[in-house]
């Protein structure tokens, strides 16, 4: 369970970046975090993690206060950075030097991601590709069993296969003991995985809603002319007309597109928090 | 404690950190002795005739000082690096077992394993060759355990905290950045100190024997002190200004 209460938080020199950001995730699930490049996603990320500060308030993760870096706190969460630099070792030495560190580190489900992203097992770390030291770190982050694994742009770098092998393992791995937080701007390669979606703007966290109470209370559709009433939320001109966003009045299904999704909330988040007024906004 | 200190993940990080540290260690026992060889001392054969015994003492203290302090330097070189300063703060062990494993590296596993090394690099390196270069020359193996050994090993074991500060504490070129703060300090209290006791520094006199000239002056107490600080706490407060360096790290 990650708690975050009150939290404020910036760089030196610069504008403050969260004021009184509140927000509880629980555990089990797949957290989708979106938001405009400067959003701060990333610092949320490693807030969480524990390489950033808060100002004041109250930041806890299972319990621990991220700040003070307890080695029982560190063995249950695992970073897989958007930019990294491996260890000059080889794949077997890296799995040999780190995963005593995680107590429930399960060697058999390191194999078996390795084996699905189609990974060698021995090979110099540095003589992997980017994609392939991305997918390898994923695979041990996956294997370490860590009650948070924190992913930030899990899938920049990954081929057009490899995506959807990241969806399958990703999902495979989750359960109850357990949460992702996935940071994205590329928000269709999670389409179908992350639920709920979290959106970050302005330093505030401006939607939190899982799948099922967006399709309940938003539509999304393709129409050739623009509806008149009220209850368009964000409209997006296409090649054949137009996709638009709207209250959900009439109890049908709609297909979700995180983008367009993800559009209309940064637009007009003032709207759409109006539809979900009766959520908690800052759970 | 199991917070701070566990005897088994701190192996485990010692493990990980010499595997780690190997190729850098070996890079600079490789530059260091291939410089005392060809520089020290076959430049001590051939440039200087008179030398006629060559006892090593001064290669050794000089290597071990430089070394360590450049080893030192690079302590904690992941925390230079955005990109690898977040494995490094997000690896399972506390800051203490972090600080110790790096201090027990580059300051007591430094000083032993580099004295043996030279060491064996005397006795079956150097002066079988040196002798063969000039017969004339005598060599004397070098002893770790020389009363002159010991206190280069003394004054490292002090110095080497203040290159440790620099390590947690500089983002990229460690190594000039605290020869330069050390320097800028120096020269502060080195004028400092020239306001107070100039008079007697404009004397004749040599400071660090029997026959001190501040013996029986007030200002003989403070010099008491300056040495008892410099021994008994210089090292211990670099190593706690490391720690919370570490300790209050951010990315």
């Amino acid at each position: 369970m990650v708690q975050i209460e009150n939290v404020s938080f910036g760089y030196p020199s610069k504008p403050q970046l969260f004021e009184d950001l509140s927000v509880s995730l629980p555990m089990g699930n797949i957290y989708g975090l979106l938001g405009k490049n400067g959003a701060g996603k990333s610092s949320l990320l490693k807030l969480i993690a524990g390489l950033l500060f808060p100002k004041t308030g109250s930041l806890h993760v299972s319990g621990f206060s991220p700040r003070e870096r307890r080695p029982e706190f560190l063995s249950e969460i695992y970073l897989v950075t958007e930019e990294f630099e491996v260890s000059a070792m080889g794949m077997k030495r890296f799995v040999e030097l780190y995963s005593p560190f995680y107590p429930r580190f399960n060697h058999e489900l390191l194999q078996e991601y390795l084996n699905e992203f189609s990974l060698p097992t021995d090979e110099k770390l540095t003589s992997l590709s980017y994609g392939q030291k991305k997918k390898f770190l994923l695979s041990f982050g996956l294997a370490t069993d860590c009650q948070l694994l924190i992913l930030d742009e899990p899938t920049n770098g990954l081929d057009i296969p490899s995506k959807s092998q990241f969806r399958k393992v990703v999902a495979s791995a989750i359960h109850e003991e357990r949460s992702f937080i996935v940071s994205t701007h590329q928000a269709r390669d999670m389409e179908n995985l992350i639920d709920p979606i979290i959106i970050l703007d302005e330093g505030q966290i401006v939607f939190f809603e899982d799948y099922e109470q967006i399709s309940q209370r938003l539509i999304i559709s393709k129409v050739k002319e623009l509806p008149t009433h009220d209850g368009v939320v964000y409209t997006e001109s296409t090649f054949s007309g137009h996709t638009i966003v709207e209250e959900n009045t009439s109890g049908a299904e709609s297909n979700m597109n995180l983008e367009t999704l993800f559009n209309a909330v940064v637009n007009n988040k003032e709207k759409v928090q109006e539809i979900f007024k009766n959520q908690t906004i800052t759970r | 404690m199991n917070h701070y200190f566990n005897i088994h993940r701190f192996l485990k990080l010692l493990k990980l950190e010499l595997f780690r540290s190997f190729r850098g260690i070996f890079i600079a026992f490789e530059i260091t002795f291939g410089m005392l060889f060809f520089v020290g001392l076959l430049m001590s054969v051939i440039v200087e005739d008179s030398l006629v015994f060559f006892e090593h003492t001064g290669g050794y203290a000089f290597t071990l000082i430089i070394g360590g302090f450049v080893l030192s330097s690079l302590a904690f070189n992941d925390l230079s690096n955005s990109l690898k300063s977040s494995n490094y703060l997000t690896l399972p062990a506390s800051t203490f077992e972090k600080f110790l494993s790096m201090w027990l590296l580059t300051s007591v596993g430094w000083i032993v394993f580099f004295s043996f090394t030279y060491y064996l690099y005397t006795v079956f390196v150097a002066n079988p060759i040196g002798s063969m270069i000039d017969a004339n020359m005598r060599f004397e193996d070098f002893d770790p355990w020389s009363d002159f050994a010991i206190s280069v090993m003394k004054y490292y074991f002090v110095l080497q905290g203040v290159f440790l500060v620099g390590a947690a504490h500089f983002k990229g070129y460690v190594f000039p950045k605290t020869l330069f703060t050390v320097i800028l300090v120096a020269i502060v209290a080195g004028t400092l100190f020239y306001f107070i006791m100039g008079d007697l520094m404009q004397e004749d006199n040599e400071c660090f024997s029997q026959m001190n000239p501040l013996i029986g002056k007030p200002a003989y107490k403070i010099w008491l002190l300056a040495q008892w600080a410099f021994w008994w706490l210089l090292a211990p407060f670099c190593w706690v200004v490391t720690y919370l360096g570490l300790k209050d790290r951010e990315v």
